[in-house]
Protein backbone atom coordinates (compact mmCIF):
# COMPACT_ATOMS: atom_id res chain seq x y z
CA UNK A 1 0.00 0.00 0.00
CA UNK A 2 2.97 2.29 -0.51
CA UNK A 3 3.80 2.74 3.12
CA UNK A 4 5.50 1.19 6.13
CA UNK A 5 4.07 -1.00 8.89
CA UNK A 6 5.93 -1.39 12.16
CA UNK A 7 5.17 -4.15 14.65
CA UNK A 8 6.17 -3.82 18.30
CA UNK A 9 5.70 -6.72 20.71
CA UNK A 10 6.30 -6.96 24.43
CA UNK A 11 7.06 -10.22 26.22
CA UNK A 12 7.43 -11.17 29.87
CA UNK A 13 11.20 -11.07 30.07
CA UNK A 14 12.13 -9.49 26.77
CA UNK A 15 12.98 -12.87 25.25
CA UNK A 16 11.01 -14.80 22.71
CA UNK A 17 10.97 -18.28 21.27
CA UNK A 18 9.58 -20.08 18.27
CA UNK A 19 5.91 -19.43 19.16
CA UNK A 20 6.51 -15.69 18.97
CA UNK A 21 8.51 -15.98 15.77
CA UNK A 22 5.66 -17.99 14.24
CA UNK A 23 3.05 -15.43 15.36
CA UNK A 24 5.11 -12.63 13.80
CA UNK A 25 5.38 -14.60 10.56
CA UNK A 26 1.59 -15.02 10.52
CA UNK A 27 1.10 -11.30 11.15
CA UNK A 28 3.43 -10.46 8.26
CA UNK A 29 1.67 -12.94 5.99
CA UNK A 30 -1.68 -11.27 6.69
CA UNK A 31 -0.27 -7.85 5.80
CA UNK A 32 1.32 -9.17 2.63
CA UNK A 33 -1.90 -10.93 1.62
CA UNK A 34 -3.93 -7.73 2.20
CA UNK A 35 -1.39 -5.75 0.17
CA UNK A 36 -1.50 -8.26 -2.71
CA UNK A 37 -5.31 -8.31 -2.82
CA UNK A 38 -6.23 -4.69 -2.09
CA UNK A 39 -3.37 -2.51 -3.32
CA UNK A 40 -4.51 0.14 -5.78
CA UNK A 41 -0.81 0.84 -6.42
CA UNK A 42 -0.41 -2.60 -8.03
CA UNK A 43 -2.05 -2.71 -11.45
CA UNK A 44 -2.65 -6.48 -11.31
CA UNK A 45 -4.13 -6.69 -7.79
CA UNK A 46 -7.72 -8.03 -7.64
CA UNK A 47 -9.01 -4.66 -6.41
CA UNK A 48 -7.23 -2.79 -9.23
CA UNK A 49 -8.78 -5.21 -11.72
CA UNK A 50 -12.21 -4.81 -10.06
CA UNK A 51 -11.90 -1.01 -10.37
CA UNK A 52 -11.18 -1.33 -14.09
CA UNK A 53 -14.16 -3.65 -14.54
CA UNK A 54 -11.98 -6.57 -15.64
CA UNK A 55 -13.41 -8.85 -12.94
CA UNK A 56 -16.61 -8.90 -10.91
CA UNK A 57 -16.86 -9.03 -7.14
CA UNK A 58 -17.71 -12.73 -7.43
CA UNK A 59 -14.35 -13.32 -9.17
CA UNK A 60 -12.36 -11.51 -6.49
CA UNK A 61 -10.97 -13.19 -3.33
CA UNK A 62 -13.77 -13.48 -0.72
CA UNK A 63 -12.23 -10.90 1.64
CA UNK A 64 -12.91 -8.16 -0.93
CA UNK A 65 -16.68 -8.62 -0.51
CA UNK A 66 -16.21 -8.81 3.27
CA UNK A 67 -14.31 -5.52 3.33
CA UNK A 68 -16.83 -3.81 1.05
CA UNK A 69 -19.62 -4.91 3.43
CA UNK A 70 -17.66 -3.40 6.31
CA UNK A 71 -17.13 -0.23 4.25
CA UNK A 72 -20.88 0.05 3.66
CA UNK A 73 -21.46 -0.31 7.41
CA UNK A 74 -18.85 2.37 8.17
CA UNK A 75 -20.41 4.60 5.53
CA UNK A 76 -23.80 4.26 7.18
CA UNK A 77 -22.42 5.08 10.64
CA UNK A 78 -20.57 8.12 9.28
CA UNK A 79 -23.72 9.56 7.73
CA UNK A 80 -22.29 9.15 4.23
CA UNK A 81 -19.05 11.05 4.91
CA UNK A 82 -17.04 7.85 4.36
CA UNK A 83 -17.88 6.50 0.90
CA UNK A 84 -15.43 4.29 -1.03
CA UNK A 85 -17.93 4.20 -3.93
CA UNK A 86 -17.60 7.98 -4.43
CA UNK A 87 -13.85 7.88 -5.04
CA UNK A 88 -12.42 8.89 -8.43
CA UNK A 89 -11.52 5.88 -10.58
CA UNK A 90 -14.06 3.47 -9.11
CA UNK A 91 -14.67 1.84 -5.73
CA UNK A 92 -11.63 2.32 -3.47
CA UNK A 93 -11.70 0.66 -0.03
CA UNK A 94 -8.17 1.91 0.83
CA UNK A 95 -9.56 4.14 3.60
CA UNK A 96 -10.76 1.02 5.43
CA UNK A 97 -8.28 -1.64 4.34
CA UNK A 98 -5.15 -0.34 6.03
CA UNK A 99 -6.82 -0.43 9.45
CA UNK A 100 -8.55 -3.72 8.71
CA UNK A 101 -5.27 -5.34 7.66
CA UNK A 102 -3.42 -4.07 10.73
CA UNK A 103 -6.24 -5.35 12.97
CA UNK A 104 -5.95 -8.74 11.25
CA UNK A 105 -2.19 -8.80 11.75
CA UNK A 106 -2.69 -7.96 15.43
CA UNK A 107 -5.05 -10.94 15.81
CA UNK A 108 -2.20 -13.22 14.72
CA UNK A 109 -0.11 -11.90 17.64
CA UNK A 110 -2.66 -12.84 20.32
CA UNK A 111 -0.72 -15.68 21.98
CA UNK A 112 0.14 -16.25 25.66
CA UNK A 113 3.81 -15.32 25.24
CA UNK A 114 2.97 -11.81 24.00
CA UNK A 115 1.68 -9.47 26.72
CA UNK A 116 1.38 -6.39 24.56
CA UNK A 117 1.52 -5.62 20.85
CA UNK A 118 1.10 -2.71 18.48
CA UNK A 119 0.74 -2.85 14.70
CA UNK A 120 1.33 0.68 13.40
CA UNK A 121 0.26 1.06 9.75
CA UNK A 122 1.56 4.48 8.69
CA UNK A 123 0.25 6.23 11.80
CA UNK A 124 -2.85 4.11 12.45
CA UNK A 125 -2.34 1.70 15.37
CA UNK A 126 -4.05 -1.54 16.40
CA UNK A 127 -3.02 -2.80 19.84
CA UNK A 128 -3.68 -5.06 22.79
CA UNK A 129 -2.12 -4.99 26.25
CA UNK A 130 0.52 -2.45 27.14
CA UNK A 131 4.21 -1.96 27.82
CA UNK A 132 3.71 -2.83 31.52
CA UNK A 133 0.99 -4.83 33.30
CA UNK A 134 -2.11 -2.67 33.72
CA UNK A 135 -0.62 0.31 31.89
CA UNK A 136 -1.99 1.25 28.48
CA UNK A 137 0.40 2.17 25.70
CA UNK A 138 1.14 5.89 25.63
CA UNK A 139 0.67 7.21 22.09
CA UNK A 140 1.65 10.65 20.82
CA UNK A 141 -0.59 12.36 18.25
CA UNK A 142 1.40 14.36 15.70
CA UNK A 143 0.90 18.14 15.75
CA UNK A 144 -0.50 18.88 12.25
CA UNK A 145 1.11 22.33 12.22
CA UNK A 146 4.54 21.04 13.38
CA UNK A 147 4.66 17.39 12.20
CA UNK A 148 7.96 16.75 14.01
CA UNK A 149 6.23 17.42 17.32
CA UNK A 150 3.37 16.05 19.37
CA UNK A 151 0.00 17.73 19.89
CA UNK A 152 -0.91 15.51 22.85
CA UNK A 153 -0.48 12.06 24.39
CA UNK A 154 -3.29 9.51 24.75
CA UNK A 155 -3.66 6.26 26.71
CA UNK A 156 -4.43 3.63 24.10
CA UNK A 157 -7.00 0.89 24.65
CA UNK A 158 -7.46 -0.87 21.32
CA UNK A 159 -7.01 1.22 18.22
CA UNK A 160 -6.31 4.79 17.13
CA UNK A 161 -6.42 6.21 13.60
CA UNK A 162 -5.45 9.72 12.53
CA UNK A 163 -6.23 11.40 9.21
CA UNK A 164 -5.06 14.71 7.81
CA UNK A 165 -3.55 16.26 4.73
CA UNK A 166 -0.20 17.33 6.20
CA UNK A 167 1.86 14.29 5.09
CA UNK A 168 0.63 13.67 1.57
CA UNK A 169 -1.22 16.87 0.62
CA UNK A 170 -4.89 17.07 -0.30
CA UNK A 171 -5.87 13.42 -0.88
CA UNK A 172 -9.07 13.18 1.18
CA UNK A 173 -12.11 13.34 -1.08
CA UNK A 174 -15.47 14.79 -0.01
CA UNK A 175 -17.94 12.10 -1.18
CA UNK A 176 -20.64 14.74 -1.58
CA UNK A 177 -18.66 16.94 -4.00
CA UNK A 178 -16.05 14.46 -5.34
CA UNK A 179 -13.36 17.07 -4.61
CA UNK A 180 -10.38 17.05 -2.24
CA UNK A 181 -11.57 18.64 0.99
CA UNK A 182 -10.53 18.77 4.62
CA UNK A 183 -12.36 20.60 7.36
CA UNK A 184 -9.87 19.61 10.07
CA UNK A 185 -6.05 19.71 9.98
CA UNK A 186 -6.00 16.46 11.95
CA UNK A 187 -8.73 14.00 12.93
CA UNK A 188 -8.12 11.12 15.37
CA UNK A 189 -10.50 8.32 16.32
CA UNK A 190 -9.99 5.77 19.14
CA UNK A 191 -12.00 2.58 19.55
CA UNK A 192 -11.95 -1.21 19.58
CA UNK A 193 -11.50 -1.80 15.84
CA UNK A 194 -8.91 -0.09 13.64
CA UNK A 195 -10.80 -0.67 10.38
CA UNK A 196 -13.80 1.33 11.59
CA UNK A 197 -11.60 3.88 13.40
CA UNK A 198 -9.65 4.42 10.15
CA UNK A 199 -12.85 4.98 8.15
CA UNK A 200 -14.30 7.31 10.78
CA UNK A 201 -11.06 9.32 10.99
CA UNK A 202 -11.18 9.81 7.21
CA UNK A 203 -14.83 10.92 7.45
CA UNK A 204 -14.01 13.22 10.38
CA UNK A 205 -11.13 14.92 8.55
CA UNK A 206 -13.38 15.56 5.54
CA UNK A 207 -16.56 16.59 7.38
CA UNK A 208 -15.34 18.15 10.64
CA UNK A 209 -17.88 18.82 13.38
CA UNK A 210 -20.89 16.85 12.03
CA UNK A 211 -18.94 13.59 12.25
CA UNK A 212 -17.49 14.55 15.65
CA UNK A 213 -21.07 14.63 16.93
CA UNK A 214 -21.78 11.24 15.30
CA UNK A 215 -18.74 9.65 16.97
CA UNK A 216 -19.68 11.25 20.28
CA UNK A 217 -22.96 9.33 20.12
CA UNK A 218 -21.22 5.94 19.68
CA UNK A 219 -20.53 3.93 22.84
CA UNK A 220 -17.05 2.64 22.08
CA UNK A 221 -15.46 5.35 19.93
CA UNK A 222 -13.95 8.72 20.82
CA UNK A 223 -12.53 11.47 18.62
CA UNK A 224 -10.35 14.59 18.54
CA UNK A 225 -10.11 17.18 15.78
CA UNK A 226 -7.46 19.86 15.47
CA UNK A 227 -8.51 22.74 13.22
CA UNK A 228 -6.27 24.57 10.76
CA UNK A 229 -6.19 27.38 13.36
CA UNK A 230 -4.97 24.90 16.00
CA UNK A 231 -8.30 24.88 17.84
CA UNK A 232 -9.22 21.50 19.30
CA UNK A 233 -12.55 19.82 19.86
CA UNK A 234 -13.06 16.33 21.23
CA UNK A 235 -15.70 13.89 22.45
CA UNK A 236 -16.26 13.55 26.21
CA UNK A 237 -14.35 10.31 26.70
CA UNK A 238 -11.28 11.04 24.55
CA UNK A 239 -8.38 9.38 26.44
CA UNK A 240 -6.01 12.34 26.89
CA UNK A 241 -3.03 11.72 29.14
CA UNK A 242 -1.31 15.07 28.55
CA UNK A 243 -1.71 17.92 27.76
CA UNK A 244 -5.31 18.53 26.80
CA UNK B 1 8.85 -6.11 30.10
CA UNK B 2 10.94 -5.19 27.13
CA UNK B 3 10.28 -4.31 23.55
CA UNK B 4 11.88 -7.20 21.72
CA UNK B 5 11.11 -6.87 18.04
CA UNK B 6 10.48 -4.30 15.40
CA UNK B 7 9.61 -5.38 11.92
CA UNK B 8 8.56 -3.37 8.93
CA UNK B 9 6.87 -3.90 5.60
CA UNK B 10 7.94 -1.87 2.63
CA UNK B 11 5.72 -1.20 -0.33
CA UNK B 12 7.10 -4.17 -2.24
CA UNK B 13 5.68 -6.40 0.48
CA UNK B 14 9.16 -7.37 1.65
CA UNK B 15 10.24 -7.23 5.25
CA UNK B 16 13.47 -5.50 5.98
CA UNK B 17 15.26 -4.10 8.94
CA UNK B 18 14.84 -0.40 9.54
CA UNK B 19 17.04 1.69 7.34
CA UNK B 20 17.14 5.41 7.77
CA UNK B 21 19.13 8.00 5.86
CA UNK B 22 22.22 9.10 7.74
CA UNK B 23 21.27 12.70 6.99
CA UNK B 24 18.02 12.46 8.88
CA UNK B 25 19.54 11.03 12.05
CA UNK B 26 20.21 14.34 13.87
CA UNK B 27 16.61 15.41 13.27
CA UNK B 28 15.37 11.99 14.33
CA UNK B 29 17.42 12.08 17.50
CA UNK B 30 15.98 15.47 18.36
CA UNK B 31 12.48 14.19 17.73
CA UNK B 32 13.11 10.98 19.62
CA UNK B 33 14.29 12.95 22.63
CA UNK B 34 10.95 14.70 22.67
CA UNK B 35 9.21 11.33 22.31
CA UNK B 36 11.33 9.92 25.12
CA UNK B 37 10.55 12.84 27.42
CA UNK B 38 6.84 12.22 26.77
CA UNK B 39 7.45 8.51 27.55
CA UNK B 40 5.51 7.26 24.57
CA UNK B 41 5.60 3.90 22.79
CA UNK B 42 3.99 4.88 19.49
CA UNK B 43 2.91 7.74 17.24
CA UNK B 44 -0.41 8.30 15.48
CA UNK B 45 -0.56 10.75 12.60
CA UNK B 46 -1.64 11.28 9.02
CA UNK B 47 -0.56 8.44 6.73
CA UNK B 48 2.98 8.73 5.52
CA UNK B 49 4.40 7.20 2.36
CA UNK B 50 7.42 4.88 2.38
CA UNK B 51 9.60 7.92 1.66
CA UNK B 52 7.87 9.97 4.36
CA UNK B 53 8.42 7.27 6.99
CA UNK B 54 12.14 8.03 7.24
CA UNK B 55 11.29 11.56 8.40
CA UNK B 56 8.52 10.51 10.75
CA UNK B 57 8.43 10.49 14.53
CA UNK B 58 7.56 6.79 14.43
CA UNK B 59 10.83 6.16 12.59
CA UNK B 60 12.62 8.15 15.28
CA UNK B 61 11.08 5.94 17.96
CA UNK B 62 11.82 2.72 16.08
CA UNK B 63 15.37 3.75 15.18
CA UNK B 64 16.39 4.42 18.74
CA UNK B 65 14.51 1.39 20.05
CA UNK B 66 12.57 3.48 22.57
Amino acid sequence: MGTVVTIDIYTENGRYGSEVTLALARARARLQRADAVFSTWKADSPVSRLRRGEITLADAPPEVADVLDLCAFAGEISGGWFDPWAMPGGVDPTGYVKGWAAQGALAALAIDEISGAMVNAAGDIASFGGSEPGAPFRIGIVDPRLPGQLACVVGLTGAIATSGGYERGAHLIDPHSGRPTTRAASASVCGPDLGLADALATALAVAGHPVLDVIGSLDDYEALIIGVDGRRRWTDGFPFLSPD
Amino acid sequence: MTNVKIASLDDGGNFRSQSIDQQSIPLLEQQALQAQSANIQGISGASYTSAGFAQSLQAALSHLGL
